[in-house]
């Protein structure tokens, strides 16, 4: 089966956060207004923005950004959620395979009950949205949350072959779901369009980067305006540790048992031989 | 048979050596298993991070309370372990015939420690402190440090891993399992080594002890 994508419309969306209701509802993350203890508090710092941030609970929200442009304040509206990416940091930096693709969509998906709250995901992700649970034992033993793209078991929109939770309210349609070719279609006719009425800075966002998301943006200005990382990258570090340093320890700790074990052989070999003399 | 034996590790650094291996083999297994797949499930629940933690707080205290009570013990310890001379650089490149051969022709006689342990000491003292450095800000500002920093520190406490992990095969396979090194697991089990190992393994070391005495 083809994979699957969002196509997010920044410049039909109408910040109603339809979205963010409906993401709550129907994965079943308690809807009541955040404290510390169950996610991050709502807090008044003058926008209308809420709550301040991603949590464990809060897989998606929207984010409004004001940006001065020619004289103009103008007001912009970012979808934060998991971007489903193809080359995946959190992917590669999970220990035990808790978090893997989803082969026949592309998806992003997670077992939480193999989670081990190692976080290192949440320091991988080019996009900072996986986010730990604060609870358990001294408040360390919290697993890891993210948007699943409604595939949760049980709560599987996808396989009954409907929409995720968030494009099924979105009202002005600005959110849209299908085959990620087409939606890679639909979105370049849209930045088409935009370009053709002037706004020369359009883009679809998503398409190639980090192998492809399995969300993509129509923006009408940089990436980096809607606060958006221009050139997401899988960082140094995470690199660095997988793919250099774990393969170098898998050897170095073979050779050192290796080598001693002949080590000994040879050792033990030599003192018989001494004894016999 | 006694009076033909040194004492080699008193008392209270047998009980550190122990205790702190002790702690670090738990935070070596705790660790490893996040490395190896098919037995991460056993950090499910987070139940080996507080194991891993609480390690880390014994890894951590109890150095400082030997220290705290006999700091020139540590001083002496530390001294002996940086000094470095010509008979380190001979015993290196002997110490392949010695270790493989059993042929101690070309090795020169040893102080207390000899260059292995050198080299070993060096190890548990750098790796031990970057160990703790980036162990405490992962462990402390998880939240709060900036995920390029946290990603840096596993890095480094990965490579410290691998270095110590690797090195610390080496030592259980010296004190333990090799041919010749009769006396070692004795020595920091009991604190006694025979006479004869002694003036063998830590020639210069057995001079200074028995100076005037036999």
């Amino acid at each position: 089966m083809a994979e699957k994508a969002i196509l997010y419309d920044a410049t039909k969306c109408t910040a109603c956060r339809g979205c963010q209701v409906a993401c709550k509802q129907w994965n079943e993350n308690d809807e009541v207004i955040p404290t510390e203890e169950n996610g991050v508090a709502s807090k008044n710092w003058g926008s209308y923005e809420n709550p301040p941030d991603l949590s464990p609970t809060t897989w998606l929200k929207m984010r409004f950004t004001e940006v001065e442009a020619g004289g103009k304040v103008r007001w912009l509206f970012t979808r934060r959620a998991c971007m489903h990416c193809t080359d995946a940091g959190c992917v590669r930096v999970c220990p035990n395979g808790t978090l893997y693709h989803d082969t026949e969509h592309g998806f992003v998906v997670y077992n939480q009950d193999t989670c081990t709250g190692c976080g290192y995901c949440v320091d991988a992700c080019p996009f900072d949205v996986p986010r730990l649970e604060k609870s358990g034992i001294l408040d360390i033993a919290g697993k890891m949350s993210k948007c699943t793209f409604c595939t949760t078991p049980g709560l599987d929109r996808i396989a009954e072959g409907w929409e995720p939770a968030c494009v099924k309210t979105c009202p002005p349609r600005a959110l849209k779901f299908g085959d990620r070719d087409d939606m890679v279609a639909e979105g370049k006719k849209r930045v088409q369009t935009l370009k053709d009425a002037g706004w020369t800075e359009a883009n679809l966002y998503g398409e190639n980067e980090l192998g492809g998301l399995h969300v993509m943006y129509v923006l009408d200005d940089s990436p980096a305006v809607y606060g958006l990382p221009v050139s997401p990258q899988i960082s140094a570090a995470t690199i660095a540790w997988k793919d250099v340093i774990q393969p170098v320890g898998w050897a170095v700790g073979g050779l050192a048992i290796a080598g001693l074990g002949m080590n000994w052989l040879v050792a033990r070999a030599n003192v018989k031989k001494e004894a016999k003399k | 048979m006694t009076h033909h034996e040194v004492e080699k590790y008193r008392k209270p650094i047998r009980i550190l050596h122990w205790i702190h291996s002790g702690a670090f083999v738990l935070l070596f297994l705790t660790g490893l298993i996040l490395f190896i797949p098919g037995l991460a499930f056993l950090a499910e629940d987070s139940w080996t991070r507080i194991i891993h933690r609480i390690g880390a707080a014994i890894f951590v205290v109890i150095p400082i309370i030997y220290l705290i009570i006999n700091p020139a013990s540590v001083g002496r310890g530390l001294k002996l372990a940086f000094t470095w001379t010509k008979d380190d650089i001979g015993w290196l490149k002997a110490a392949p015939r010695y270790y493989f051969l059993g042929d101690e022709s070309g090795m020169p006689p040893q102080g207390e420690m000899n260059t292995g342990q050198k080299m070993w000491w060096f190890i548990v003292v750098v790796f031990g402190v970057l160990f703790v450095i980036t162990g405490v800000i992962m462990a402390f500002f998880k939240t709060t440090a900036p995920a390029a920093l946290l990603q840096w520190m596993v890095f480094i406490h990965d490579v410290s891993f691998i270095v110590s992990g690797a090195m610390l095969f080496v030592h259980i396979y010296l004190g333990v399992f090799h041919p010749l090194m009769t006396d070692a697991w004795s020595a920091i089990t009991g604190g006694k080594v025979s006479a004869e190992y002694a003036r063998k393994h830590h020639g210069k070391w057995y001079t200074e002890v028995t100076k005037g005495k036999e």
